[in-house]
């Protein structure tokens, strides 16, 4: 089997690595830094910028700058209306259960966005590795439910990947931070990112990583402290928020962030606002506090789960960037009470671990195994809109169950199973996951059919269903309709329309485009230059045609269509008035014709 | 393959969970999907089948009620309300009353106490009846017990089971409260 690359396809950062001879590394992009930005600049002319070169364009053009699209995998348009009046985006009328983002009237669904990035960083590890690269293992958030792990898979597919297992992050930090050593013991990996929040409790055991219990927020990351901070400046300048000036404050905003991990106080400069303004580290302490204070919730419902104190735990692992915040480290600290490890990069430990996972996966590492959980329930709806579960979250996966389901009207023959994930009794306060319609039941008595259906949640912790009539033994037909998600014909007419718009393709396609328009207009100057009005032109006219026809013959096998578009306009300002006098005669010459027809 | 030929277990409920453990993982490593990636299509199918099987095998039978459950289940002994005796019914709508006013808020912490410890002891009750009833089934199966001895047994357990459920509730009720 060909290399397998391990993928964080992170909400601010994303990273692909591969272990070579036992060991993991990242692999650095061809710009040379191993973190790209998950942002993505649509040029005008049809160009995409990924990653730093991206990140450059945040300001001056922010309409046509994504971020944080990870924040939208999987998600309807209810579920982001709060956050939209911070972003720049257009988000297309039709985003009722998968948000669009229209730029330059073209819609794009975040996994189309995604698989931009997976993408670019595709073509980094060709690029470092030298040699084409298919297979990968992508990470996701603990806590994702089905959908955004549906999403994730679908934008590796539209990529042009073939993603092998969707790993948990905390999950893949994990096995990064327990490979030197044969540990024993229970760790519990606080992974606090620029959009997620997760935590998971694992028992290591002789190479076996068995998570007992996972938690989280997958809306919870440093996005919320950047917001809670832009929201002080627009309070402090008063008025109200002015679209334009947010990612100034947002970019300002972030470096003092950051700056705080190190000072105990900085400056929030935003030169086109006038404002200079300090913030201590306390200021700043407090005003972040209740959003550190959210992370902690869930930590005690994964040890409440885990059933176990917060002494049982042996080690702490910090993952994501948001854990260089000093206030999180002190109260993550707090809780456990011990020292959390913040040996590994925070920013790579995912993306390493991802590549420990790809070489298991690959046959590299047959001594250690990971054995992760789903984070959520799985329920169908019963009488009275109950939910009624099925799978408990934390369970092992795969995992399985089986419910019968009948008839309840003669001669029905299509049954209706509304599957959803989440905690709650009701379903409306759960999450839909999907409808599925058991059809073909032959038609029998009310209540004779037994369909045996089987839900099994596979080792990305996706659904898959199938189902049996136990009288006939004919397996049913399933006709799923996703709720927050693309249906399987929908991605694959998006891996078409990727080729289609793939920059290599565009750049190529626009190259070969003015090359033959190069050409063109090279021929038609030529003619000109053997016509009779060419005389009627002045010496510097002349002059500067030739030169320019020679300047684009000189440029025009070049790879650039950008060259060769500037030396056509050129030569096409230098042939204007050579032009308009052969337009010229040529309209006297045909109204002469006409003139001889008519009077003969 | 019922759970307890999953792990290659006789039929009993005393289960030392150590060695639950250690045959879950050894055959995770002999099952898992992780180790058939580049198997062919039967391959994989049967790796995500047999681990589904394994991983719900594990849930069930570390849980001790659960595991009675399951018991229960296969050997075709469902849960039945009937059974349960009507006294007993009876103390579980007075607490389940209580219950009701803790969550109204107006009780004091002597009341909240008192009820807490009222289906604490219940449960203790519950559990002590249940492996007593767990440790007998295990002594029948092992000594060949007849037919008729096991299904009494069974029966007997199915009686446990249902009136635990009711305290079980409460439980959960009361912890929604907390």
């Amino acid at each position: 089997m060909s290399k397998i690359v391990g993928i964080d396809l992170g909400t601010t950062n994303s990273l692909v690595a591969i272990v070579e001879d036992g060991v993991p590394r990242v692999l650095p992009g061809r710009d040379g830094n191993k973190l790209v930005p998950s942002i993505i600049h649509f040029e005008e002319g049809g160009e995409i910028l990924i990653g730093n070169s991206a990140k450059a364009r945040l300001i001056d053009n922010p309409r046509n700058t994504i971020f944080s699209i990870k924040r939208f995998m999987g998600k309807g348009l209810d579920d982001v209306r709060e956050d939209l009046p911070m972003l720049p985006f257009e988000v297309s009328s039709e985003s009722e259960h998968i948000i669009r983002l229209k730029i330059f009237g073209r819609d794009y669904t975040p996994p189309e966005l995604s698989a931009l990035i997976l993408r670019e960083l595709k073509q980094n590890a060709e690029a470092a590795l030298g040699e084409p690269v298919i297979n990968a293992v992508i990470t996701v958030p603990a806590y994702f439910n089905d959908a955004q792990r549906q999403a994730t898979k679908d934008a590796g597919r539209i990529a042009g990947l073939d993603v092998l297992r969707i790993v948990n992050e905390p999950t893949a930090a994990s096995l990064a931070y327990g490979l030197n050593e044969h540990q024993r013991g229970t760790i519990a990996v606080y992974d606090f990112g620029g959009g997620t929040f997760d935590i998971s409790i694992l028992k290591l055991s002789d190479g076996i990583f068995e998570v007992l219990s996972t938690s989280g927020d997958t809306h919870l990351g440093g996005d919320d402290i950047d917001e809670e901070m832009i929201r002080l400046v627009l309070r402090e300048i008063g008025g109200k928020p002015d679209a334009a000036s947010i990612p100034s404050i947002r970019k300002a905003v972030n470096k003092a962030k950051e700056d705080l991990s190190t000072s105990e106080s900085v400056e929030i400069v935003i030169d086109s606002l006038k404002i200079h303004r300090t913030i201590t580290r306390s200021e700043f302490n407090a005003l972040i506090d209740p959003i550190v204070e959210r992370t902690l919730k869930p930590c005690r419902q994964a040890l409440a789960d885990a059933g176990l104190k917060p002494n049982a735990i042996d080690e702490v692992v910090m993952v994501g960037g948001s854990t260089r915040i000093p206030l999180v480290r002190e109260r993550v600290q707090l809780l456990f009470g011990r020292v959390p490890h913040t040996e590994l990069n925070p920013d790579e430990v995912v993306a390493l671990g991802a590549a420990v996972q790809a070489d298991i996966l690959g046959g590299g590492k047959r001594d250690m195994l990971l054995l992760d959980v789903t984070p959520l329930s799985l329920g169908i709806e019963t009488m009275g809109g109950v939910l009624s579960k099925i799978i408990p979250r934390n369970s092992t996966i795969p995992a399985s169950a089986t419910e019968m389901f009948t008839t309840f009207v003669e001669g029905q023959t299509s049954v209706k199973i509304h599957v959803l994930q989440g905690e709650r009794e009701l379903v409306s306060d759960c999450r839909s996951l999907a409808q599925f319609d058991l059809k073909g039941i032959p038609p029998m008595p009310a209540g004779l059919p037994r369909i045996e259906v089987k839900f099994l949640i596979d080792a990305d912790g996706i659904l898959n269903v199938s189902a049996q009539e136990q009288r006939t033994n004919k397996f049913q037909s399933i006709e799923v309709k996703p709720t927050y998600g693309l249906t399987d014909e929908q991605v694959e007419g998006m891996i078409l329309d990727s080729f289609e718009y793939a920059e290599s393709d565009i750049e190529a396609r626009q190259v070969i485009e003015a090359r033959n328009e190069a050409e063109t207009v090279l021929n038609a100057t030529d003619k000109g230059l053997r016509d009779e009005n060419l005389k009627n032109l002045s010496d510097q006219e002349r002059a500067e045609i030739l030169a320019s026809v020679a300047h684009l013959q000189a440029v025009m096998n070049s790879d650039s269509h950008t060259t060769i578009r500037e030396a056509i306009e050129r030569l096409d300002a230098a042939t204007h008035h050579l032009a308009e006098l052969r337009m010229n005669s040529a309209i006297e010459k045909a109204l002469k014709d006409k003139h001889v027809r008519e009077i003969q | 393959m019922n759970y307890f030929e999953v792990f290659g277990f006789p039929e009993i409920l005393n289960i030392d969970l150590n060695s639950l453990e250690r045959k879950f993982h050894e055959l995770s490593r002999q099952y898992h999907p992780d180790y058939f990636t580049t198997g062919s299509v039967e391959e994989k199918q049967k790796a995500l089948r047999m681990t589904a099987l394994l991983n719900d095998a594990y849930r069930t039978l570390r849980h001790p009620v659960r595991r009675v459950e399951y018991l229960l289940d296969v050997e075709g002994f469902k849960p039945d309300g009937s059974k349960v005796p009507k006294s007993f019914l009876m103390e579980m709508f007075e607490i389940n009353e209580q219950v009701e006013e803790l969550k109204s808020g107006s009780a004091s912490p002597e009341q909240v106490a008192a009820v807490r410890s009222e289906i604490e002891s219940r449960a203790a009750l519950f559990d002590s009846q249940l492996a007593a009833s767990s440790s007998e089934w295990d002594r029948l199966v092992t000594a060949g017990a007849s037919r008729a001895e096991l299904n009494s047994q069974l029966s007997k357990l199915t009686e446990i089971l249902s009136s635990s459920s009711y305290i079980r509730n409460l439980e959960r009720d009361l912890e929604g409260t907390a």
